[in-house]
């Protein structure tokens, strides 16, 4: 363990094992999010503000102080929180059911806004926890729970493309959409979510990393297969990129 | 001074320093107040898009043990309970006000009394409660404000006010107190989430804790909800040591029965009154101490009889317990006549 640590830093607590299935992309996202906080130095002044869902379970393995919010409130919390200490770094961690299903209306008010707090929503398109079910970016065609017969958009509605629709908001300084289907994905993954801390540290305005990740368990497919599903499926329909940046400016407190 | 602004200028006096709001009638005056006057004393009024929010960045706020507050009215409280639920569970103060008008649905804007049940027996799911308490006068909000804040933190739990809309827009003097952060007596570093830099992680669980855990926390709240039912009643009363009939109404009907009791004992009717300041804890003490002379009791409300239940309760038989009630569509309350002769059709029965 010590080793790890000597890798990792302090912010990952490397003492627990992750209740995550195995496979699933929400281990590669918390341990991102973790080093993104460690090397900004601004662990001991970090609150997650975590959702409901597998999402929820980040900030155990996180040594930092954490709140799990109602769901799909974590953006209106972590509004409130960032009012009363505008000095500390505010990240909301959450999936996307509890991200764009329930919680749009927060989310996208929160985005424009602008205050300066950090949003990182795992994307695996589907309602993990609670057994598979459609959630708002199931892919057309895509066989869940609820929707037996694979989503069918002349009812269902089309995969919901969550940074096209902040993008045009002002307040939001940093947007990108990465996946961590692939070691390069990976990559620039951990770019963008430290880049997205960076944004906050620096008080420049909202920042927003969608990651796009396997949910085996939840797409009932093995691990080898999800992650091939995802590195193709999803990231066909939601294409990773950086829609926005506007983090070089000012100086990293 | 409109009541509603009192009520702003009493939580900004006392060291509330954020409010999260969302307009409606007839609780947006609190918040355009608070807009004002806020950044005077260093805080910020937040306008949210809607009541989920507002209680939410309220939760989120609190959390960090800063003196936050909120205002509304009954459709919008029917939102927020959502994270009124997570903050007693998570045992966070703040202040709220409903400013109560006519339901259900969307109801009407007149003023009501229609939110007891809600605000006495929670509203979110669950066994938790709320302390609510019930001024009857733009006066008494500046006066309790202190007290109420003071409950806010000893047990870590939200505290509603309840003010029918009528009372909340009338415009009456009132004198307000110096600047107090009465916040400030109360230290938080001990459960408040400012980042480890002086404490081990602090993680707030509501909800996916283990069953021994939750199973804790109910217990816990239970034993909360005992102390202040046990220490924190708040009544007022006159003339019930030898009453034959005492009238029992909170808020703006509460406030008058001072008048219907001096008119009736000044026609030689022995008549009392009770005025629950706390509505939880309902103060069943007053009642409990009832002496026998009382022989019927007249509850009085702005609603279709609600608190009259806890009236009930707190007699348990002992006295017929009788009810006048009105609201909503029309004029939204009896007048001191429609009482004096509800009471006097008692007493000659």
């Amino acid at each position: 363990m010590e080793n790890l640590s000597a890798k990792y830093g302090k912010t990952l607590n490397l003492d627990k094992l992750t209740s995550y299935c195995p496979g699933c992309g929400h281990g590669i996202v918390t341990r991102l999010v973790a080093e993104a906080i460690e090397k900004l130095g601004v662990m001991e002044r970090t609150v997650g503000i975590v959702g409901i869902g597998c999402g929820g379970f980040s900030h155990h393995y996180m040594d930092i102080d954490a709140i799990e919010a109602t769901h799909g409130r974590s953006p209106s919390f972590a509004i409130g929180y960032k009012m009363a200490m505008p000095n500390n770094i505010v990240f909301t961690y959450a999936g996307d059911g509890d991200t764009c299903a329930i919680g749009l209306g927060d989310l996208l008010h929160a985005a424009n806004k602008g205050m300066p707090i950090t949003t990182i929503m795992v994307n695996n398109t589907v309602f993990g926890m609670t057994g598979g079910q459609m959630s708002p970016t199931t892919l057309e065609g895509q066989v869940t729970a609820t929707t037996v017969k694979g989503r069918d958009t002349s009812t269902q509605g089309y995969p919901l493309l969550v940074p096209e629709m902040m993008r045009a908001m002002p307040g939001v300084k940093y947007l990108a959409r990465e996946t961590v289907a692939t070691p390069k994905g990976v990559r620039k993954a951990r770019k963008s979510i430290q880049k997205a801390f960076e944004c906050q540290v620096k008080g420049l305005g909202y920042s927003f990393v969608e990651v796009i990740v396997p949910c085996p368990t939840g797409l009932k497919k093995k691990v080898k297969d999800a992650y091939d599903w995802c590195g193709n499926q999803m990231i066909d329909y939601f294409k990773p990129q950086v829609f926005k940046d506007e983090t070089e400016q000012g100086d990293v407190a | 001074m409109k009541n509603t602004e009192t009520f702003a200028e009493s939580l900004a006096r006392c060291g509330v320093k954020y409010h999260f709001a969302y307009p409606i009638t007839p609780a947006t005056d609190v918040m355009k107040r608070m807009a004002v006057i806020l950044p005077k004393y260093g805080g910020q009024m937040m306008q949210m898009e809607s009541e989920l929010a507002v209680s939410s960045a309220l939760a989120g706020a609190a959390c960090s043990g800063t003196l936050v507050a909120t205002s509304s009215s009954g459709p919008g409280m029917t939102l927020m309970h959502e994270a009124v639920g997570f903050m007693c569970a998570a045992e966070l103060p703040c202040i709220m006000l409903d400013s109560m008008r006519v339901g259900p649905g969307d109801g009407d804007i007149l003023g009501a009394q229609s939110d007891y049940y809600v605000a006495t027996r929670g509203g979110g799911h669950g066994d938790y409660h709320v302390i609510v308490l019930a001024p009857s006068s733009g006066q008494e909000i500046a006066d309790i404000m202190p007290h109420g804040i003071r409950l806010a933190y000893k047990y870590r739990t939200p505290v509603l006010f309840v003010v029918d809309g009528v009372s909340a827009q009338t415009t009456e003097s009132t004198t307000l107190p110096a600047y107090n952060d009465y916040s400030a007596e109360f230290d938080t570093t001990d459960w408040a989430f400012t980042g480890t830099q002086d404490h081990p992680k602090r993680a707030l669980i509501t909800g996916s804790y283990s069953h021994q855990d939750g199973y804790e926390m109910n217990e816990m709240l239970r034993a909360k909800y005992e102390r202040i039912r046990e220490n924190e009643q708040l009544w007022e009363s006159e003339g019930v040591e030898d009453a034959d009939l005492v009238v029992a109404a909170f808020g703006i009907h509460g406030r008058m029965c001072k008048d219907l009791v001096a008119k009736m004992r000044a026609d030689g009717k022995k008549v009392g009154f009770i005025r629950p300041i706390t509505l939880w804890p309902f103060p069943d003490r007053a009642f409990e101490a009832l002496p026998d002379s009382v022989k019927d009791i007249l509850v009085v409300e702005m609603n279709l009889g609600q608190m009259v239940d806890d009236v009930r309760l707190a007699v348990n038989g002992r006295i017929p317990v009788h009810f006048l009630g009105k609201t909503g569509g029309d004029l939204p309350m009896y007048t001191l006549s429609d009482m004096i002769a509800e009471a006097n059709r008692i007493l000659e029965k």
